[in-house]
């Protein structure tokens, strides 16, 4: 009986949490379908009181959506593909291969994370100018080919593979490539798709950087084209919600289809092998 | 699992053109180029542009425009000069009004920043030094615009003002009739203001329903930094570096404000958060807002009937209205090639001698013409927000770009003695204290002193 009841309370809380989690998401959607004076009125309510598609529609009218929703798409794939192949593989040689200096150079990967973004980013824009990648996506994809957390999370979950495994390997004559493309990738599988996950999150996120680096309307990212509604007296909130509604259903998608192995991957690396 | 993933993809692409696809497909966000008349005589006023003079003799040549605000706006001043330079193009690139100000200036530092570029006074330090001189004669400014005598630095003009925004007293019609109010009782002083307000206010017991006048969250803009002009005293002492914000006249200002809220009840601090909000939500029967709100209300409260009328004085003839604030031309980027400064500055000459842009401009952006020869334009005097300013223009002051803690200062104070019952007096001490400390490394100076009808 105690348990049932600490059962129905757990549930309740959850349920009440869940439901404070949402609930702004919920109201900016349906906050897209108000008129603007709606949105801003003295008394709110959830549902629209009048129903408008107009924010939808005004919506392109500011910016190339479908465009800027492409090149979000195409950098963030792009992105997270690379990093998730890169810090597969810097997560294999960190953590089965021992060499000297594999925990100083762990330690330098760590302190990556640790310096904050906004020390670096002066540099990272200068050297971009220098290297004449102003306005082009190498400046979005290379520099965030790597990445700090990847690896890390990459060398947790690898270090719980047995070594017997890949030992084995070795016996029967598979050479490192082969190892690493064959075996490790495919077990490594929950573990990368929880980096994925994080990684197109981020990248689909992002607005400083491409904002600061890309100039040309028709490259320009989904999170700057949303920026754009915010204008130096007001906001046009009705067609942001709408732009806003629409830029989150990738990350949805995503999410949807790969929880079970985003799970798996996060509990996974979180226990050290 | 490929079959979830296809499934996915459909929907997600399927979700995105379907919603998107509401939209009109001939409308790309980009602005497109619009049939525009060619000009073949020169125009203009003293600054005169001819649009038979060859550009960069002729040969191709591409410039980049940084903006923030509307892109179909700055299209139009561009597809009216590449009709006149086939030969040029301008490449219009538009930013979000907060990052432009990291951006710009990066990019400004280096060798590929925009040859022309959106200024906006309030950053003037940041910019200046990026910044080539306007190569049209000074006293060719001067006799086509208002206010160019305050951006003169060293004999040079870096930009200037095409137009002077202002604070207006917007009412609500409705509640305005509802009160038994007509045209004629439009306030003229403080005093007539206070007793409209009295009868614009709606209480139920000691509970407010509808404020007469609303000036939370803006009274340090809207009224502490301005209305000491109406008493003939200025923001800063002559020296134009010492802040004078602790005069008897903020000081009596600032009783005024008080008064309205505590001894008249026309308003409160608890109620309606923001006056500019509170009025578009229908809770409040004035307020007192910049050129600005005109669109606001244009916009995102459309079901506002709104009237306006000019600021109040405390007497007939006041040493000045109010303060204004400039809306600057372009500035032209002095590390960008000669060829391209070349470019900008030509386009300058085309913006400042063109009438039809200099209103399209000034009606954008609720802000009266600093063009002389406009000020009585027929267009402009049909936006109410600017009809109401023309009779007096001449009797706003520009103080200058001044630092933002002169606002983070006043509204501290009058936080200070709304809600935590300091004396007038200490706030603005300490006001004037934490300003001198703020601006010790600050190159600001006043330009009070250029002020047309100054004693």
């Amino acid at each position: 009986m105690k348990r049932k009841i600490n059962s129905i309370i757990l549930n309740v809380v959850l349920i009440l949490v869940g439901i404070i989690t949402v609930y702004p998401f919920v109201w900016m959607v349906c906050s897209s379908f108000k008129q603007n004076s709606e949105i801003m009125a003295l008394e709110q309510h959830l549902l629209p009181q009048v129903f408008t598609i107009d924010n939808y529609i005004n919506m392109n009218e500011r910016f190339n959506f479908l465009r800027f929703f492409a090149n979000s798409l195409f950098v963030t794939i792009a992105i997270t593909i690379l990093v998730a192949y890169t810090s597969t593989i810097c997560g294999f040689v960190l953590s089965k291969y021992k060499f000297k200096g594999r925990n100083l150079l762990f330690g330098f990967v760590l302190a990556t994370m640790m310096i904050p973004w906004c020390v670096t980013i002066i540099p990272k824009y200068t050297m971009i100018q220098e290297f004449g990648w102003m306005d082009s996506y190498k400046a979005l994809i290379i520099p965030a080919m790597f990445s700090g957390f990847g690896i890390f999370n990459m060398k947790q979950h690898i270090a719980t593979l047995p070594d017997e495994i890949l030992e084995a390997a070795r016996i029967d004559g598979a050479n490192e490539y082969y190892i690493f493309h064959r075996i490790v990738l495919p077990m490594a599988k929950n573990g990368i798709f929880s980096i994925a996950i994080f990684q197109f999150l981020w990248s689909w996120e992002d607005y400083l950087w491409p904002y600061l680096v890309i100039n040309t309307k028709e490259k320009q990212l989904l999170a700057v084209g949303l920026k754009m509604f915010n204008g130096q007296y007001s906001t046009d909130y009705g067609a942001l919600f709408a732009a806003t509604a629409i830029s989150i259903i990738p990350v949805l998608v995503i999410y949807l289809i790969f929880q079970k192995q985003f799970i798996a991957g996060i509990a996974a690396s979180a226990v050290k092998g | 699992m490929k079959k979830k993933i296809v499934a996915m993809l459909l929907v997600v692409s399927l979700a995105v053109s379907g919603l998107v696809g509401c939209g009109s497909s001939t409308t790309t966000g980009t602005a497109g180029k619009t049939n525009v008349e060619v000009p073949t005589e020169p125009f203009g006023d003293t600054i005169k542009y001819d649009p038979v003079v060859e550009i960069n003799d002729g040969k191709d040549i591409t410039i980049e425009l940084w903006e923030w605000g509307s892109d179909d706006l700055f299209q139009q001043v561009i597809d009216g000069y590449t009709a006149i330079h086939p030969n040029v193009t301008i490449k219009l690139v538009n930013n979000p009004w907060e990052d432009y100000w990291t951006k710009l200036p990066l990019s400004l530092n280096g060798q590929n920043g925009p040859a022309i570029f959106n200024v906006h006074n309030s950053y003037h330090e940041n910019l200046i030094n990026y910044m080539a001189p306007l190569e049209i004669p000074l006293e060719d400014l001067q006799a086509d615009f208002t206010g160019v005598d305050a951006h003169v630095i060293d004999g040079e003009v870096y930009y200037i003002d095409y137009g002077m925004m202002t604070g207006t007293v917007y009412y609500n019609k409705e509640m305005w009739a509802a009160a038994g109010l007509t045209e004629e009782d439009i306030p003229k002083t403080w005093d007539e203001m206070r007793e409209v307000a009295k009868k614009l206010t709606i209480k139920d017991g000691d509970r407010l329903i509808q404020a007469g006048l609303n000036f939370n969250d803006d009274f340090h803009q809207n009224y502490l930094l301005g209305l000491n002009y109406q008493l003939g005293t200025n923001l800063f002492l002559e020296d134009g570096r010492t802040p004078n914000v602790n005069s008897e006249a903020m000081k009596q200002v600032m009783q005024m404000l008080v008064d309205m809220y505590e001894v008249d009840g026309i308003g409160s601090k608890d109620f309606g958060e923001k006056g500019a909000d509170s009025f578009g939500q229908g809770q409040s029967a004035m307020v007192i807002q910049w050129g600005h709100y005109y669109n606001t209300l244009q916009t995102t409260w459309s079901n506002i009937d709104f009237g306006v009328f000019e600021i109040p004085t405390f007497d007939e003839n006041p040493y000045a209205y109010n303060r204004y604030n400039g809306e600057s031309t372009f500035g032209v980027n002095k590390n960008a090639p000669a060829d391209q400064q070349a470019v900008a500055q030509d386009f300058i000459k085309y913006f400042l001698a063109n009438d039809e842009i200099q209103i399209e401009f000034n009606l954008a952006m609720s802000t009266f013409p600093a063009k002389k020869s406009l000020a009585d334009n027929e267009k402009i005097l049909e936006n109410p927000s600017l009809a109401v300013l023309a009779e007096h223009i001449d009797r706003y002051i520009w103080p200058g770009s001044m630092p933002s803690t002169m606002e983070t200062s006043l509204k501290k104070a009058g936080q200070d003695i709304f809600y935590n019952g300091v004396d007038i007096d200490t706030a603005l001490n300490e006001a004037q204290e934490n300003i001198i400390r703020d601006m010790e490394n600050s190159t600001f100076t006043s330009v009070e002193n250029l002020y047309a009808h100054a004693e």
